[in-house]
């Protein structure tokens, strides 16, 4: 098997940020090959050069030794080139095979004006059948699982007959199961002979399924690997530039503590269109204990945290903090009691980007007297707040006056952090805590969380990275169509159980909730 | 990086005001006058005498407010376009207050008058205030249309109800002279304008020193993340909106007490204070030592026009054609900032220009 894909000193930059520089990458035919590397490395512009959403601003890619040139994605799918996106391109209110042939619809043989719906729902059948996946061309998309949805752009790829996949981030959005059959999945397309670039962050992944990774760092390729003669630990050193620890050392002592912090019971709320949203969800939190929620995206959490961070409403149920009822109080109310708050979205809720360092510094303390003098602003008190925030976390800026806009994503997110903290609070609700953040900045938060657990602080850990809810928490309860539906213990747990959990089916073994 | 911003702000203001310059002065070149002579005039008879400079710091007073009254929202992303009305009815009401109610203390007079003149002004502003919070309805739509609604209820009341019936045109009866503000000595200058410029510092004071301007900035800038930090962003929007109509009104009663003396059908003028602070608060670029010099330009543009009428053969209109095309550059900003209008035609036009392979 020789070269299928190859690029020459590809570039592409974008005003003065050079995103990708010259980038020399080789795939060769019938190989899965992983790109890895931070969120920001650079990995999805090359993905869009090469499937032309992006004009490179130089360089070549060639496809089986022969300069290509294409001009709009259409063109690469003639070439064989087809990617599957992160957030997917389907009509819900289609079937099946009408996003699997949209654009492509066959005519019918004598009134060409028509769709032959017929041959359609024939041909899609034989396609599924042909590759082995496990779909009903006849029904209806918005009734299809994530998993399932990711399968027909899929098939919408191989109906084109590309030769060459790429996948941007597939597993970001599966249960534990759907990945392990996405895998298999890209294991018997390979064997059919296509050729697969996969684009993700997740190393197990990468070692599971690869053959060969390159590592691609602030827009350079550092490394090309095979992955027979890798492991995670040196390609998570390659991603970051220096020794890290993958998973921190969690001692899950627990603190035997019977004093209940945090209570909530019952809590629901609906979301604008009416639909109940969160659904009866009651759990507690004991001090120095660390409490993970873990599902797939979309099935409430987010309005979970809205709800205990002073974002929403609730329309029943209530919180308890310290026996006191706290069930619909402000943000800033929240804060004064003592519970520190790291938002689901930093740069929508967390920090404001275009005001300065100094400013997001106080923000959700601005009410207080703290920074104030006789009701005015005490400038200088609030400048030296900000710097020891920034001392104290090792937070990198650029410029002391400037706007958060200077911040990389992981010092933005410890800024966050840091003004959480500094306020001496009782309990923590984290959201996705190291949603986007590099490698090196999601040891430091992690070590934090654990640190302040250990410090007798509780803490509610609503992420969407299961591995870092298992590896963190000591109680994990899995939400599923915003219902808690089972709580389980992380050292006695498998992956398999919590996943049955996230797909919506009670395994035997859980302790299931009451509600 | 900030001092690069500020340099960028005053040229976005400095720029469509020579462009205008550079334009009337092609104008009147046609018409056969020297345009230096003419703009030596202009401003030289404004600002560089005394009587035209006191002229001119009088005119400014009413649309120093006017003006903070819009920049105080602009800078929370929320745009009372209803200026003009709110200050309508606060000096229509202040000229009742004035006229009708025989207080005799001049003190007390005025303090009632501004009084009423504010509180109309925020009465009038809770209509779009309540509809924004609670419905979401586009302010900018509600308060603008609002307006015309206002004029045409005021039209009616000065004709009708409340008109002056021995005067030979359209005009409620004149004040009080204890509501009336005295003159500086032989200037048109009044107290009001003193008064203006205090009420203008207490709100700079409060944009820069207190949480209420933190509070603004922060809103305008990210309301999502107001919220999220405790900010009450609902509470805000109608209280800054309230607070700008209050501005408004006082404005409103102070042209009334330091000017007008009664409610004509042209009391706020030709273009109107109220829309005129819109363009001061633009030209300002929102900050406040911007909206003072503005201010001051802008009024001192208007009196010049009387003077380009008397010393030279141009027609006074040339003015309003220089207002005109500085409206129009100004808008020009506003579209941009308001729905990003430069972004989106470059980033059109990058992408089109960008080298193919």
């Amino acid at each position: 098997m020789g070269t299928i894909l190859q690029t020459k000193d590809l570039t592409k930059k974008f005003g003065d940020f050079t995103a990708n520089d010259k980038i020399n990458l080789t795939v060769e035919e019938g190989e899965i090959k992983a790109i890895v590397g931070e969120n920001g490395a650079g990995k999805s512009t090359l993905m869009n050069m090469l499937y032309r959403q992006l004009e490179p601003t130089s360089g070549e890619i060639y496809l089986r030794g022969q300069p290509i040139e294409f001009n709009s994605p259409r063109d690469a799918i003639q070439h064989g080139i087809g990617m599957v996106h992160q957030h997917f391109m389907l009509v819900p209110s289609f079937k099946v095979y009408e996003n699997i042939l949209l654009g492509t619809e066959l005519a019918h043989d004598k009134l060409r004006f028509l769709v032959d719906h017929k041959k359609e729902q024939q041909e899609c059948a034989e396609l599924i059948k042909r590759y082995g996946f496990d779909l009903d061309v006849n029904e209806v998309v918005e009734n299809l699982s994530v998993g399932q949805q990711q399968k027909i752009e899929i098939l919408k790829m191989l109906y084109r007959n590309v030769d060459i996949l790429i996948l941007d981030e597939p597993t970001s959005v599966l249960t534990p199961q759907e990945v392990d059959e996405l895998l298999l999945q890209l294991k018997e397309l390979k064997a059919q002979g296509k050729t697969i670039i996969l684009i993700t962050h997740k190393l197990r992944e990468v070692m599971q399924v690869s053959d060969s990774v390159t590592v691609i760092k602030k827009g350079q390729i550092i490394g090309n690997v095979k992955t027979s003669e890798t492991n995670e630990a040196e390609l998570a050193q390659m991603m970051v530039g220096r020794k890290v620890l993958l998973t921190v050392q969690n001692d899950h002592i627990g603190q035997e503590s019977p004093e209940v912090i945090y209570t909530v019971n019952d809590l629901t709320t609906n979301n604008t269109y009416g639909n109940i949203v969160v659904d009866h969800v009651s759990f507690e939190i004991k001090k120095g204990e660390i409490y993970g929620i873990a599902g797939v995206e979309g099935n409430g959490q987010s309005e979970l945290v809205k709800l205990l961070s002073g974002m929403m409403e609730a329309t029943g149920g209530t919180v308890h903090y310290k026996g006191e009822e706290i069930t619909n109080l402000w943000a800033d109310e929240l804060r004064k009691l003592g519970i520190a708050i790291i938002p689901e979205d930093r740069y929508a809720q967390g920090l404001c980007k275009e005001m300065s360092l100094s400013a997001n510094s106080i923000a959700g303390s601005t009410t207080s007297d703290a920074f104030k003098k006789n009701g005015i602003f005490d400038f200088k008190r609030i400048r030296q707040h900000c710097q020891e925030l920034i001392d104290h976390y090792q937070i990198r800026i650029a410029e002391f006056e400037g706007n958060v806009s200077q911040l990389s994503g992981g010092n933005a997110q410890k800024l966050i952090i840091a003004r959480e903290m500094n306020r001496q609070p009782d309990l923590l609700i984290a959201s996705q805590p190291t949603r986007g953040v590099d490698i090196g900045a999601i040891e430091f938060i992690h070590q934090q969380i654990l640190d302040f657990r250990n410090s007798g602080g509780a803490v509610l850990l609503i992420s969407s990275e299961l591995s870092e809810v298992m590896s963190l928490s000591d109680r994990i309860g899995v939400m599923y169509k915003g219902k808690i539906l089972g709580e389980v213990d992380p050292l006695e747990t498998s992956e398999t159980e919590i996943g049955l959990l996230m797909a919506g089916t009670i395994p035997q073994e859980a302790v299931v909730y009451e509600k | 990086m900030k001092s690069n911003e500020t340099l960028r702000n005053i040229l976005n203001s400095v720029l469509p005001v020579l462009l205008a310059l550079l334009i009337g002065a092609i104008l009147i070149l046609a018409i056969g006058e020297n345009p230096l002579e003419a703009y030596g005039i202009m401003f030289g008879k404004s600002l560089f005498t005394l009587r035209g400079l006191t002229n001119t710091l009088h005119a400014a007073g009413p649309l120093l407010l006017t003006g903070a009254a819009i920049a105080i929202t602009f800078r929370a992303g929320l745009f009372n376009m209803g200026v003009e009305g709110q200050l309508l009815i606060g000096g229509f009401m202040a000229g009742l207050v004035g006229a009708y109610l025989h207080i005799g203390n001049p003190l007390l007079h005025k303090l009632v008058a501004f009084a009423v003149g504010a509180s109309v002004g925020v009465l009038f502003a809770l209509i779009p205030a309540l509809l924004r919070a609670y419905f979401r309805v586009d302010e900018m739509v509600v308060t603008l249309t609002l307006n015309y609604v206002m004029m045409t209820i005021l039209e009616y009341l000065s004709s009708g109800p409340f008109r002056d019936q021995g005067a030979g045109y359209v005009t409620t009866p004149t004040i009080d002279s204890s509501a009336m503000f005295t003159r500086f000595g032989s200037t048109r200058l009044t107290p009001f304008f003193l008064i203006a410029l205090l009420l203008f510092g207490i709100l700079w004071f409060l944009n820069t020193k207190t949480e209420f301007g933190y509070k603004i900035e922060a809103i305008g800038k990210n309301p999502e993340f107001s919220e999220a930090t405790g900010l009450r962003v609902r509470k805000s929007i109608i209280m800054l909106i309230l607070v700008s109509g209050a501005i408004a009104g006082f404005a409103g009663a102070g042209h009334m007490m330091s000017q007008e003396y009664k409610y004509t059908l042209s009391f706020s003028g030709v273009t109107g204070l109220g829309w005129d602070g819109m363009l001061v608060s633009l030209l300002g670029s929102h900050s406040p030592l911007g909206i003072i010099i503005s201010s001051i330009f802008y009024s001192a543009l208007k009196t010049g026009a009387d003077n380009i009428n008397m010393y030279t053969s141009i027609p006074k209109e040339i003015v309003a054609v220089i207002e005109g095309i500085i409206i129009l550059f100004l808008s020009i900003r506003f579209l941009n900032e308001r729905f990003g209008l430069l972004e989106k035609l470059s980033k059109k036009k990058g992408e089109k220009n960008e080298p193919a392979l």
